[in-house]
């Protein structure tokens, strides 16, 4: 019996169906956020799902010069990672579906696996876009990683625990974006470098290496890098406004938390020019390192001499 | 700045003192068109209209007088302000051949080439004498700005490619 | 220690002839050392229409619908310099009224040119706001251009002697309107483009081009303004209706990408100021004179300023109904091939901004191969698709 539920979790709801929906509902908002910003008219809101259904229609080309099980297996793999990722993650201020100690660093270590993946597909092919794509995927992936990874565990360092349950339950009504701002803006920031969205996509700059990494991918292996794309998104998200903007509390309010975090993020897109991949690690390793450490100081003077 | 009067008649002292036989007129009152007899002058001539800052390079254009006059005509144009400075080269139709300006005005390589492969003009020392406009497949020694430029050539041409 | 590096660690990025930075079909090939371009070319050709031949077989008339035909957005410009060499050919006197109209509209045309170029340099970069924006206040250039002349593209003004549409209150009284909301949103444009920290990052000191530079590799237009190289023929000779109206000429110090902004947004000004001016003094008269159908032999070379820099017609005819030579030189053709020089040593994702930068126009560059108009029907079409890659398969 137990299993069975435990199947039902993963396949359909808090797991699977649900997060994969939620990922594509997240990432409808962003784009009409940013369209509505931008003056345009945006997407209309099943636009994602009709993209999904359309290119998992369409024919998959497998190029030459490209070991096949690789290409096939990157994007499965992937999204595998990202629901996994998201099955320990609040979704929806919804409990999550299982947790463990530690969990913490295994969802931040699955979100990682994605872009891993993401730079594993661009390089498997002989295509040059996708090789300049992969290599900046992951030049970034090392840029951000470390200040995001940090800002993520300056929360649990304070809840004493690597249990994201745990963290929640400690910030519940504890808004750390109001002791930790640096933390917070580092995580945010860290998210969009993440997600690879503007200024930080420069690896999937379309004026310069047309789609990046995934420049040769097309039909279902697109679909399912595009459907891990939101899973990380949301997940992500929740993660953020769990551990920084008052722990879980109530969905409908958590809901509207993770909306004023993508309103934010839309607003920082459409402000901000793309930099390039150096600018990018420079402004990574040059700040956003620095700004999480000042916080981690700041929380261990604070623990050792206020508290 | 000099006025367009003051560079006209520089120039045309300028080429005249080169050769006294080159022939010049004024067409329009900003224009002097200058006649070189002497392919070996042209050089020397643009090196000195070049000394004395006498305008920039505007563009060179190719002529052809038809087969039954039996010339090309090469139009290096140079502009100053309102004047215009044009200096003519005949070539003969068979086998033309011009020094290339390259070494003395680099941004004249877009203009020697389109004249080499629009007119069939061989350019000395052209330093990327490839095609600039015309397709790799172009049939050679087919220009198509010369006045027996027959359509007829490309289409026996592109029917090799033609599905049966 | 430093070693040459092997050239299997180099690789060629292609960049057209059909890719997401270029909407038009040219075609460079950068070898790339990681992120930095260690060699430029380009190949030019592939919106070849064989215009200048084409030319040569159409009567005078005619030929100013072609030629008007050579680029979208610079229509206008090109008719005019054709038709001012035309008349100057025949030694008629344009009404100064046609004339006063012509660079009115040559102006209108300029301003939707650069706001195009702000949207697309912009997007090069990755701005997508200010592409939008930009290219939503270009609509309003577009709807009076449409007013006046019912095209939003090739406007069809000029008419061989005069032109063909009048102004009257309430255009000129619309075009105010519209000048005055382009205004306020170009100052706002300016002050982005020159203070907005991460812009100012993707644009300062890139693609410098020094003054001496400039002037050996003979750029024009606003691309050899922004490293103050003071070239503009409607200052230097003022054509059409500069002679009445004349302009100032806007110049840049620093020769880079961000130069050549403040250039083009500043020249916006100038335009706005010099289309209130010709409105509020727009001359009376004839709008047409007669033209001679034949033109009597001789030859002329007419400049212009394009929106891009110096466009040359240079014009020959023998004394018939059609013209015996027609030379156009397009600006773009000068700026492409410093594209290929300031590319080197850029990272590559600053080459779409250094393309882009030059605002080039592919259609004006390519507009004289012949290309042979056999016609192919669906089927000996597809049925070539699938030979041709069927040859390619078996390769």
């Amino acid at each position: 019996m137990n299993t069975i539920v435990d199947i039902l979790k993963i396949l359909i709801f808090p797991g699977g169906m649900f997060i994969l929906l939620a990922g594509m509902m997240y990432e409808w908002a962003d784009r009409k956020l940013l369209a509505m910003l931008q003056n345009r008219i945006g997407p209309r809101w099943f636009q994602q799902l009709a993209d999904v259904l359309k290119l998992l229609a369409k024919e998959e080309v497998l190029p030459s010069g490209v070991n096949a099980r690789l290409f096939i297996g990157l994007p499965i793999v992937a999204l595998a990672a990202a629901l996994t990722a998201a099955l320990y993650v609040p979704i929806m201020g919804i409990a999550p579906a299982f947790s463990f100690s530690g969990d913490l660093i295994v969802s931040i270590y699955l979100l990682s696996l994605m872009t891993l993946c993401l730079g594993l597909a661009g390089s498997n092919t002989l295509d040059r876009f996708s090789l300049l794509g992969a290599t900046r995927t992951l030049t970034q992936l090392f840029s951000y990683e470390a200040p995001f990874m940090l800002a993520l565990l300056g929360p649990a360092f304070l809840a004493g625990s690597w249990q994201i349950n745990e963290i929640t339950a400690y910030t519940d009504g504890r808004w750390l974006l109001l002791t930790q701002p640096l933390g917070f803006i580092v995580a945010l920031i860290g998210l969009m470098g993440k997600l690879e969205l503007p200024p930080f996509d420069a690896p999937e700059a379309k004026t310069e290496i047309v789609a990046g990494a995934l420049t040769e991918y097309s039909g279902r292996g697109l679909a399912i890098f595009k459907l891990g794309k939101g899973v990380e998104l949301v997940a992500g998200l929740t993660l953020v406004a769990a551990f920084y903007l008052g722990g879980v509390g109530n969905p409908l309010l958590f809901l509207l938390k993770t909306l004023g975090l993508l309103v934010i993020i839309a607003g920082i897109q459409a402000l901000l020019t793309r930099l390039r991949i150096d600018q990018t690690v420079g402004l990574w390793w040059r700040y956003g390192t620095l700004l999480v450490l000042v916080q981690w100081m700041g929380t261990i003077l604070w623990l050792r001499f206020v508290a | 700045m000099m006025n367009t009067e003051l560079i006209l008649q520089t120039a045309e002292q300028i080429v005249s003192s080169w050769d006294w036989l080159t022939k010049t007129n004024r067409p329009e009152p900003h224009r002097l068109d200058v006649r070189l007899t002497k392919l070996s002058d042209l050089v020397p001539m643009i090196v000195g209209l070049r000394v004395k800052r006498l305008g920039y390079l505007g563009t060179i254009t190719g002529l052809d007088h038809g087969p039954e006059n039996g010339e090309l005509e090469v139009l290096y144009h140079f502009f100053a302000g309102q004047a215009v400075i044009t200096l003519r080269v005949s070539l003969p139709y068979e086998n033309p051949v011009l020094p290339s300006l390259c070494d003395i005005i680099p941004a004249a390589e877009p203009y020697e080439r389109e004249l080499s492969e629009m007119f069939g003009i061989t350019l000395n020392g052209l330093r990327n004498p490839e095609h600039l406009y015309l397709p790799e497949d172009w049939p050679a020694g087919v220009y198509p700005l010369r006045q027996d430029f027959d359509p007829a050539v490309l289409e026996i041409h592109n029917k090799k490619e033609l599905p049966a | 220690m430093t070693t040459a590096t092997p050239l299997k660690e180099r690789f060629t990025v292609p960049i057209g002839p059909q890719h997401p930075a270029l909407k038009e079909p040219g075609h460079f090939d950068f070898e790339v050392e990681g992120e930095v371009v260690k060699s430029a070319s380009v190949r030019l050709g592939y919106a070849h229409r064989g215009i200048e031949k084409a030319v040569e077989s159409r009567n005078w008339v005619q030929n100013l619908y072609l030629l008007e035909r050579i680029c979208g957005i610079c229509s206008h410009i090109h008719a005019t310099a054709y038709c001012l060499g035309v008349e100057a050919l025949a030694g008629v006197e344009v009404p100064p009224r046609a004339q006063a109209i012509r660079t009115l509209v040559a102006e209108l045309e300029r301003i939707h040119s650069h706001l195009l170029w702000l949207g697309v340099s912009a997007h090069e970069a990755g701005f997508e706001s200010l592409f939008m924006y930009s290219w939503r206040d270009r609509e309003t250039i577009m709807d009076l251009l449409e007013g006046l002349t019912g095209n939003r593209v090739n406007y069809s003004v000029n008419v061989l002697g005069g032109i063909k549409y009048d102004l009257d209150a309430e255009q000129s009284e619309a075009i105010l309107q519209g000048l005055q909301f382009l205004e306020a949103r170009t100052h706002h444009y300016l002050e982005v483009v020159t203070t907005d920290a991460l812009f100012l990052q993707r644009t300062r000191g890139i693609a410098t081009l020094t003054r001496q530079q400039a002037e050996l590799m003979g750029v024009l237009g606003p691309t050899a303004r922004a490293s103050n190289v003071k070239r503009d023929v409607r200052v230097e000779s003022p054509y059409a209706g500069y002679q009445q109206f004349p302009l100032q000429m806007v110049v840049a110090e620093g020769g880079d990408l961000a130069a050549r902004f403040v250039v083009r947004l500043n020249e916006l000004f100038e335009s706005y100021r010099l289309i209130r001016e010709i409105l509020a003094n727009l001359p009376e008269g004839e709008l047409t004179t007669r033209m001679p159908r034949r033109i009597i032999a001789g030859e002329t070379i007419s400049r212009v300023e394009a929106p891009r820099g110096e466009l040359i017609y240079f014009i020959k005819s023998n004394g018939s109904d059609m013209p015996a030579r027609v030379k156009v030189r397009t600006p773009t053709i000068m700026n492409m091939t410093s594209v290929v020089k300031l590319a080197v040593g850029h990272q590559l994702a600053d080459i779409p901004m250094i393309v882009s930068g030059i605002d080039p126009c592919f259609s004006c560059n390519d507009r004289m191969a012949v290309i042979n108009n056999q016609a192919w029907d669906w089927e000996q079409l597809r049925q070539y698709g699938i030979e041709y890659y069927q040859r390619q398969n078996a390769e």
